[in-house]
């Protein structure tokens, strides 16, 4: 008679088994331990045209096709980039080191650019990191909660004097880039379908990713404004901000007419939910 | 009638979100949707929103794959608190996951995993079911999973199992006649059999779907059209069950709304004629 398996052994088995890697047969020698002293004929039955080991196969074969699916809908252009082999291992290896513990796919690739920056075989590191960073920017904005934007009534109604000590609270579907590749224009060419997207050169940029009607959008922004709008969403009171601007740029520094060309877009963007230090009727506009 | 009047919604589909645009812009003659509940949990986006706007004109069900009622990890009650949360947002009608696990130590690899069928897993499971009834505050709902091994380890089939799970837990069912006719293939038992044991007052749903035929074993695939024989189980069922809300199921190679809600309505001519004029059903539980 064949030796009890306790559901929980059973489950811990079956997982490893699922999991592995490698062909099934090594999958199951992999996992023969946890059995013991049970022997996968005990365990599982043969069917008429399948024996035991292939029809586990079945869902081992299923689980790397499945986290490929999951991640090649967060990270298109990066699948696109590596072509099907070297994302399907990269996917291998990235599961493996961070396998999913959530009840939900949509969180399974926080973890992919960090792993793309350090994993040495992958051909174009840098490109591939600010490429996939970019990727789960726009992942992350798509998700986030939906916070209205600032209205045009609210802005009128702040007394000037008073703009210099307020605070802008950015909305909560706003990510700031700042990369060394021109991974924004890649993407672009992608979702494009332009028969030569750009080379994976060194090419400093900075971007504000955001959504605005439900829609993910992209805005390339130059290195000063970036640093604006940097201090400005993490809550620098504007006048600060905006002389901190004027004094990084040094002689070319931002004029008064570029800072209101930055604000104008950025308000009409719809990229702030709040302002902070006013009274509170201002904010309820 | 099941023993918590939940009512025949009539012929529903998926929501998809390739089927958006459709949806909103169409507003099309369908009786109801079936939402699965992990892609709209984690996201304050488009999805939601679009959610909100189909539950104004249709009534939904909620349909899971992450709850692991028969895993051996404690449940999420995290998890559990968002889906009773999404429950009420959308005035689901029932919620449903999977006679199955997902997952074990933590880990989640998004299948749909057998169970043995034997004394201790029925305990496990009905232990489980009544706790997640009790937090959500209501019946919940459980389906037939499709399933390619069979463990050594059962002392009963999964027929015997699921209706004892149904009667001892005080749970529904959704059954899910291609999932049936697809284990009876991969195991070689008799899917009518399968069909006339299954207690008629517990189920509270159906689900219709294509298949992909390996020759040695079936998959369960949802990308096609229904086979013939799973229609005939359809019709064998509903004459036992009477009419009971049916959704059409197309995951894989997901074709125009049009497609899917053609064959979705194929169900009229396999469910009994209506005894009485069609109820109407409130929008909304």
């Amino acid at each position: 008679m064949a030796p009890e398996v306790p559901l929980d052994r059973l489950q811990r088995w079956m997982q490893k088994v699922v999991v592995h890697p490698g062909r099934v047969g090594e999958a199951v020698a992999a996992a023969a331990r946890s059995l013991r002293p049970a022997r996968l004929d005990d365990v599982i039955l043969p069917s008429r045209t399948l024996t035991a080991a292939q029809r586990l196969s079945i869902y081992q074969n299923m689980y790397p096709l499945r986290m490929e699916d999951a991640l090649e809908a967060d990270y298109p252009a990066l699948k696109r980039f590596l072509g099907d082999e070297a994302f399907g291992r990269l996917v291998r290896d990235y599961v493996a080191a961070f396998p999913s513990r959530s009840y939900t796919l949509n969180r399974l690739g926080d973890q992919l650019p960090e792993f793309v920056r350090t994993t040495a075989a992958l051909r174009h590191r840098g490109f591939c990191h600010d490429l996939a960073r970019l990727e789960l920017a726009m992942t992350e904005v798509y998700d986030e909660v939906e916070t209205p934007p600032l209205s045009p009534e609210a802005v009128a109604a702040v007394p000037p004097e008073r703009w210099a000590t307020l605070r802008l609270r950015p909305i909560a579907a706003l990510r700031l880039l700042a990369v060394r590749h021109p991974v924004n224009a890649y993407f672009d060419s992608i979702r494009r379908r332009r028969a030569r997207p750009p080379r994976p050169r060194r090419e400093a940029g900075w971007l504000v990713v955001f959504r605005r009607d439900y829609g993910v959008r992209r805005l390339e922004l130059s290195r000063p404004a970036y640093g604006l709008l940097s201090d400005v969403a993490a809550g620098q009171p504007l006048g600060e901000a905006v002389t901190a601007a004027v004094r990084r740029k040094g002689r070319g520094a931002p004029g008064e007419a570029q800072l209101y060309r930055w604000f104008r877009q950025w308000m009409g963007s719809g990229l702030f939910m709040g302002l902070e230090g006013l009274e509170p009727s201002a904010n309820r506009l | 009638m099941n023993p918590w009047n939940l009512p025949d919604l009539g012929i529903g589909v998926g929501l998809r979100t390739v089927h958006f645009n459709h949806i909103l812009e169409r507003r099309p003659d369908v009786d109801w949707f079936e939402v699965l509940s992990e892609n709209f949990m984690d996201t304050g986006g488009r999805a939601l929103w679009v959610l909100d706007r189909v539950v104004e004109r249709y009534p939904v069900a909620l349909h899971g794959v992450s709850l692991s009622i028969g895993g051996t990890d404690p449940l999420d009650r995290e998890y559990l608190r968002k889906l009773k949360a999404l429950a009420a947002r959308t005035r689901a009608h029932w919620v449903s996951d999977h006679l199955c696990w997902t997952g074990v130590a933590g880990r989640n690899v998004h299948d749909l995993l057998p169970m043995p069928y034997n004394e201790e897993a029925l305990r496990h499971t009905v232990g489980r079911v009544r706790q997640v009834s009790e937090v959500l505050e209501r019946p919940l709902v459980l389906e037939n999973p499709s399933s390619y091994v069979e463990f050594a380890t059962s002392t009963m089939s999964e027929w015997d199992f699921l209706s004892r799970l149904a009667v001892e837990a005080d749970c529904g069912l959704l059954l899910d006649v291609n999932n049936v006719y697809v284990s009876s293939f991969n195991h070689g038992f008799d899917p009518r059999v399968y069909i006339d044991a299954v207690p008629a007052d517990r189920v509270v749903q159906y689900h219709v779907a294509g298949h992909t035929n390996k020759g040695t074993h079936i998959l369960d695939t949802h990308s096609d059209h229904a086979v013939k024989e799973v229609w005939e189980l359809y019709r064998r069922s509903c004459r036992r069950t009477g009419n009971v809300a049916t959704l059409y199921e197309w995951d894989d190679a997901i074709p125009d709304f049009d497609v899917v809600l053609a064959e979705a309505r194929k169900a009229r001519a396999y469910r009994e004629a209506p005894a009485a004029p069609a109820r109407r059903v409130a929008r909304g539980a």
